[in-house]
């Protein structure tokens, strides 16, 4: 479904990405870790064509993202993404924040696409908070809101930046509910975090960045049993006795 | 078009044009000094609390921050007989320039002060130090040092502001542009070019400003 | 000092004709708030569009709103305005030029509007575009990540938002505007500014009673631009977020 073949990206003079190569095929739970400044947030915002990169290719559903000739808007229409600061529409409720992208992008009816981002409302625990706005709610209700509304375009795979990074650890946990069941029910996931709790329950593969590259890309068993490089090694070591 | 374009007059308009350009720079300087000095003490004032001073800098500067500077111009120029026996339009720009821009730059000094934090006042004091010599040895360099491209901002529009004496016939680069075009009857092109003289100093002098912004972050 | 002092004057008649100076002085109350008001259309949707443009990703039309807001910010408003009425109509092709000069009706007006309305519209669109400059990326990713093409992204996101927080900057351009005015009684537009001098000159000198008119006038049409900004700002304002960014 995603394949990213050696891809390098710089930043001027700075190199942020330095040959990198994995896939995730349909169906698959792949999780993205490392330290700040690995480049993982970087990485995944080139699978969506966010980021321009330099060097390599990045390939979704059979279509190449950096392709001059792809018609972005239309790919990202099916690629769901959920960010570290949420990014709800402020000046929109919580209804018309599910609806626009369903009217505006995939020209659905109004009433259609208020059916859909109710019930996804439902699905995340938050029917009642429909005709509120983002203003009022919390970080994880927030949250919530924005993998409904990732979720009502109909996604073929779902991008996760860092999505409980800006959480207070209380509500943590009500977002990594929602993505455990999401990942049950079969969706494809890239997901960037520093939850190995998560990783641990639903990846089935675990990817390592440090510095720009992938270090490590193993099945989940494997990289929390016998992680094979040193860097992923000290890592887990550290993040795991805290 | 109809207008057969001769701009051989722009070369013998040059004498003219330099003596008005003279006067607006030299009213642009004087302004821009006397407003900072009186604009600094008015901040002071409003910002020190006092009832009496406070209340009468904010007087001060809210009308006149709200009214035309054609029109403070025009009431300095027609009230001045009364209380000088003559005075000409040049010097009469010089006061009124002076007394206007003092009310924007006191603005921008404030916001500046109030923009460094209590701690270093804070620190001031327990150091020993008065309010004025808070004020004047560790508040004040550190305010004019961040507003520096603002204030310089405001001179750009107060060297443009200038032009408005020609509400009240004094010399200045416009007026002079006008009169030789008049004179040499191509008003057109004598236009066009003092139009041009104040674009190329306002450009130049807003780029500088940019330039000295990028500079001051980065040390910052 | 020696000054006759007669508040009396405003409900004298003019000498030329039978209107009193008052009703001059709400003949220029009368065109200062027309020149003001139109040139104030005009720089919110042409500054906005400029605005815009200058944060597009398309280079040749950041540059050229660039050039537009550099070109009217950089020249004073009374120079633009004598270009406009002087310099103008010479540049036009022969039939426009003569009609322009000669025959086009409330042509100080219609000049004074055109003139302060592009010089506030530079102005105008340094705001808007210091409005979406401000927030965050993520809006635009979040826009962009839906789907949204680049125009809608703008539509639906980006510009909303932006008005918003550029209210009370535009509140003082607002109010500027009717300052900015002023310059136009030097084509002939009878606004306060131009009415004050003749009343003057008129009255034998009444300078202090009409400068104090003129000066409360216009003192009250920057209180009503502030009112209205005000009403605006309530009624657009987001609930749960006092806009900050």
């Amino acid at each position: 479904m995603i394949t990213i073949q050696n891809v390098s990206k710089w930043y001027g003079s700075f190199q942020v990405l330095t040959d990198c190569t994995t896939s995730i095929s349909k169906g698959e739970v792949v999780v993205v870790c490392g330290p700040s400044g690995s480049g993982k947030s970087t990485l995944i915002k080139c699978v969506n064509g966010l980021e321009p990169i330099q060097q390599g290719n990045i390939m979704v559903n059979g279509t190449a993202i950096h392709d001059p000739k792809t018609d972005l808007p239309k790919l990202r229409a099916h690629v769901g993404m959920v960010f570290q600061h949420f990014e709800l529409f402020p000046h929109m409720s919580i209804i018309r924040n599910l609806t626009i992208g369903q009217v505006k992008v995939l020209n659905r009816g109004e009433d259609e696409a208020r059916d859909r981002g109710l019930k996804l409302l439902d699905r995340v625990g938050l029917k009642a908070h429909a005709n509120k706005f983002p203003g009022e709610m919390s970080g994880g209700q927030q949250q919530r809101v924005a993998i409904a509304r990732a979720l009502s375009m109909d996604p073929i795979c779902m991008l996760f930046d860092e999505p409980t990074s800006a959480l207070d650890p209380e509500m943590i946990n009500e977002v990594l509910d929602v993505m455990v069941e999401l990942a049950h029910e079969g969706m494809t996931m890239m997901v960037v975090t520093h939850e190995m709790g998560f990783a641990r329950k639903v990846a089935n593969r675990v990817v390592f960045m440090d510095q720009g590259k992938i270090v490590e890309d193993a099945a989940k068993e494997e990289f929390f049993g016998q992680p094979r490089s040193e860097r992923a090694q000290q890592f887990l070591s550290k993040i795991l006795h805290h | 078009m109809a207008y057969n374009f001769d701009f051989s007059v722009v070369p013998h308009s040059l004498p003219f044009v330099w003596q008005g350009f003279k006067f607006s720079l030299g009213l642009t300087l004087t302004a821009m000094t006397g407003g900072i000095a009186l604009g600094t003490l008015l901040a002071l004032a409003r910002l020190s609390g006092g009832r009496l001073f406070g209340s009468l800098a904010t007087i001060y500067v809210d009308t006149l921050r709200s009214i035309p500077l054609v029109m403070v111009i025009l009431w300095f120029f027609l009230l001045a007989p009364l209380f000088f026996t003559s005075i000409t339009p040049e010097r009469s720009a010089y006061i009124t320039f002076t007394l206007f821009e003092a009310a924007f730059y006191c603005e921008i000094i404030r916001a500046g002060i109030q923009s460094i934090s209590k701690g270093q006042i804070n620190a001031a004091y327990a150091i020993g130090m008065s309010y004025w010599q808070a004020m004047a040895n560790v508040i004040l360099p550190q305010a004019f040092r961040n507003m520096l491209p603002i204030l310089f901002t405001q001179t750009i529009v107060l060297f443009q502001d200038t032009s408005l004496v020609y509400a009240i016939g004094a010399s200045d680069l416009l007026h002079t542009a006008e009169a030789t075009g008049k004179t040499f009857n191509r008003p057109v092109e004598m236009y066009l070019f003092s139009a041009l003289i104040y674009f190329a100093i306002c450009f130049t002098l807003s780029t500088v400003v940019k330039r000295l912004q990028q500079h001051i972050a980065i040390i910052r | 000092m020696n000054y006759h002092w007669n508040w009396g004057v405003f409900f004298q008649q003019v000498s030329s004709s039978d209107e009193t100076f008052l009703q001059w002085m709400l003949i220029g109350l009368g065109w200062t708030l027309a020149v003001s008001l139109c040139a104030w259309i005009i720089a919110l949707v042409l500054g906005s569009i400029v605005g815009t443009l200058r944060t597009a990703p398309n280079r040749v039309l950041a540059t050229i709103a660039t050039a537009w807001v550099e070109l009217f910010r950089n020249i004073p408003i009374l120079v633009q305005l004598i270009l406009w009425f002087f310099v103008v109509p010479e540049l036009l092709p022969d039939d426009w030029s003569r009609w322009v000069k000669q025959d086009m009706p409330a042509k100080e007006f219609i000049t004074a509007t055109i003139a302060l309305g592009l010089f506030t519209s530079s102005r105008v669109a340094e705001q808007v575009r210091a409005g979406i400059q401000s927030m965050s990326r993520g809006q635009r990713s979040a826009g962009l990540a839906m789907g949204f093409t680049t125009t809608q992204t703008y539509r639906y996101v980006i510009l909303p938002m932006a008005f918003r927080i550029i209210i009370p900057p535009l509140t003082s351009e607002f109010m500027n505007t009717f300052k900015n005015s002023a310059v136009s009684f030097a084509i002939g537009v009878w606004d306060l500014t131009f009415v004050s001098r003749q009343m003057v000159e008129e009255s034998g000198g009444q300078v202090i009673e009409t400068l104090t008119a003129a000066t409360v006038l216009y003192f009250l049409c920057a209180f009503a631009a502030n009112r209205l900004m005000r009403v605006i700002e309530r009624r657009s304002r987001v609930p749960g977020l006092i806009v900050a960014h």
